[in-house]
């Protein structure tokens, strides 16, 4: 498996957004029939399974969307090997910390 | 007319700069070459390609006010003045506007040119059908000005390892073509982060082909052409 896919990551990143797309799309249209949901009523849909599994799968589909674009800005704009390794990894590292911490929020939710 | 003309003397170690000159043109002379012939008369140190002056060749590609274009079919009357001329962007520069196209050139030799095809050949020609003679055109007419890829911000990322446009549509030509055998391994050599996905289909390439081509469409098309392949 090469490091840096082609077709991989551009059917990722295509994929991804339409989860996004559909996420803003719902959001949208919750909103157009009816005021936003309290803190608490929002609470609870989230530590519910559905709205878990629903928030996970926007969280992640949001985390994979950033690395392939931030992956393709560093490849543009970054040339030097070690520059590059120490941004990718940066990159990488706070992704995977943003994943961490959402699946900590949503786990201590559902207990 | 009133022109800027980049100018870059490797030899003299000075920096490049734009130079002005005056030129009037004769009757006749209607085109941006022939103000850089005139140009080139007042001052024989300029340098700069050309050969067929009809659109054809693609030798006198470069950068004319802001865009990138053929100074043989350019009007005068298209681009108010002064008239900057400068070379082709993302190109290292030789002298002038002469660009060094080694790296253009070894893209294009990359993506193999030519009919792959081992089958015995027939005692004529190899066929082709009228449709699929058809799916050729908007490929196969493109001369290699590089217009296309000195306007691409993805080749001037990254013009060692982006193929880029032009060399992109020559592959699809290829791709495309009913007569060559070696479809797969052509769109397995450009399955790569850079040669193909560094196209952001920002379609400057589209937007400046002197001939009306669309290596963008082309560059979406090997896309699909891959998709389809691995599903």
């Amino acid at each position: 498996m090469r490091l840096f896919s082609g077709q991989r990551a551009f059917v990722l990143q295509r994929l991804t957004a339409l989860v996004l797309l559909a996420y803003v799309a719902g959001a949208l249209l919750r909103l157009a029939l009816g005021a936003p949901p309290e803190l608490a009523a929002w609470r609870a849909w989230a530590a519910r399974p559905a709205g878990a599994a629903l928030i996970a799968l926007l969280a992640a589909a949001l985390l994979l969307h950033a690395w392939v674009g931030l992956r393709d800005v560093v490849l543009d704009y970054v040339h030097p090997l070690a520059l590059r390794l120490a941004v990718l990894g940066a990159a990488a590292a706070a992704l995977a910390f943003l994943g961490l911490w959402t699946a900590l929020i949503l786990v201590s939710h559902a207990l | 007319m009133r022109f800027k003309v980049y100018r870059f003397d490797p030899e003299s170690g000075a920096k490049p700069a734009f130079q002005d000159y005056d030129v009037r043109l004769a009757p006749g002379e209607h085109k941006v070459l022939d103000a850089l012939v005139r140009i080139k008369e007042q001052d024989d140190s300029l340098s700069f390609r050309r050969s067929c002056r009809e659109g054809v060749c693609g030798s006198d590609a470069m950068n004319i006010n802001g865009r990138n274009r053929l100074a043989c079919i350019t009007d005068v009357t298209e681009v108010p003045e002064p008239v900057v001329l400068a070379p082709l962007p993302g190109f290292p520069v030789i002298r002038d506007l002469v660009v060094d196209m080694t790296m253009f050139f070894k893209h294009y030799h990359e993506i193999r040119p030519y009919l792959v095809n081992d089958e015995p050949p027939p005692e004529r020609e190899r066929l082709q059908s009228p449709a699929e003679r058809e799916r050729l055109n908007g490929l196969y007419e493109c001369i290699l000005c590089a217009c296309c890829t000195g306007f691409c911000p993805s080749y001037w990322w990254n013009p060692d390892k982006f193929v880029g446009p032009a060399g992109l549509l020559q592959a699809e030509r290829f791709i495309t073509d009913s007569r060559d055998r070696d479809t797969a391994g052509r769109l397995a050599f450009l399955d790569d982060v850079y040669k193909l996905y560094r196209c952001r289909t920002i379609m400057n390439c589209t937007e400046v082909c002197p001939k009306g081509l669309s290596p963008a469409r082309a560059i979406e098309h090997i896309k699909v052409q891959l998709l389809k392949r691995s599903t």
